[in-house]
């Protein structure tokens, strides 16, 4: 710990963020799913729920970081250059994953006509792409590339 | 060819360490330990800034060495 930089520290702050609003919360985006987020039990609670975790969270851990490194850390050309190729790879999945998205929801309704023409009323009737579905997606998408982009972010800042 | 630097030995000579080097030229000490390593090239203007600091012609600073 003590061989790690203040900027070093605040990316791992960040990557303990993402990962544990995943395991915390996702579950319930994940039960939910195949509901509409009108009839989604509890939303507006878990969203506040959400805000306020992460105030606290941040709060508490950027308190503690400031105590432990009471010298502020210039900003300098080097912290610039590793932001910009961390930010242009984080956008670059992002791109990527709403193409495979886009892919997924087309292949979904060419599936969903062609249960219609060969008359699976069964599984037609179970096919469901609902906006609890989509928000679910997102979240995923955001919280693992949030990781991946803080994660090539800190492998930058110890390697270059 | 790689860009090569004698930052560490000229900055010792001086009598300078990499934080006061730093914050002379604008820049944190682990971005000098970098240029030291060679693991980051900086820009012209900061480059320039420490041969200037460091009172150094910039040639004799940074060169290009085969590989």
């Amino acid at each position: 710990m003590m061989d790690l930089s203040k900027k070093e520290i605040s990316i791992l702050i960040e990557i303990i963020y993402s990962i544990v609003f995943a395991l915390i919360f996702l579950p319930y985006f994940y039960e939910n799913q195949e509901t509409t987020l009108i009839l989604m039990d509890g939303l507006v609670e878990k969203i506040i729920q959400i805000i306020i975790c992460t105030i606290i969270y941040f709060s508490i851990a950027y308190a503690l970081l400031e105590i432990a490194f009471k010298k502020r850390e210039t900003r300098d050309e080097r912290d610039d250059m590793i932001n910009s190729k961390s930010y242009k790879l984080g956008y670059l999945l992002y791109e990527f994953s709403l193409f495979i998205f886009i892919g997924y929801v087309c292949s979904k309704f060419q599936n969903k006509e062609l249960l219609n023409l060969t008359g699976n009323q069964e599984l037609y009737n179970g096919f469901q792409l609902t906006d609890g579905g989509i928000v679910f997606f997102i979240i995923v998408l955001l919280a693992s590339i949030s990781v991946i982009k803080s994660l090539y972010q800190f492998y930058l800042y110890r390697t270059v | 060819m790689i860009l090569k630097n004698n930052l560490k030995e000229v900055r010792q000579k001086k009598g300078f360490t990499q934080e006061e080097l730093g914050n002379n030229v604008g820049v944190s000490r682990q971005t000098i330990i970098s240029i030291e390593r060679y693991r980051y090239k900086p820009t012209l203007e900061l480059a320039m800034k420490i041969a200037l600091k460091l009172n150094i012609k910039i040639e004799k600073l940074f060169y290009f060495e085969e590989q």
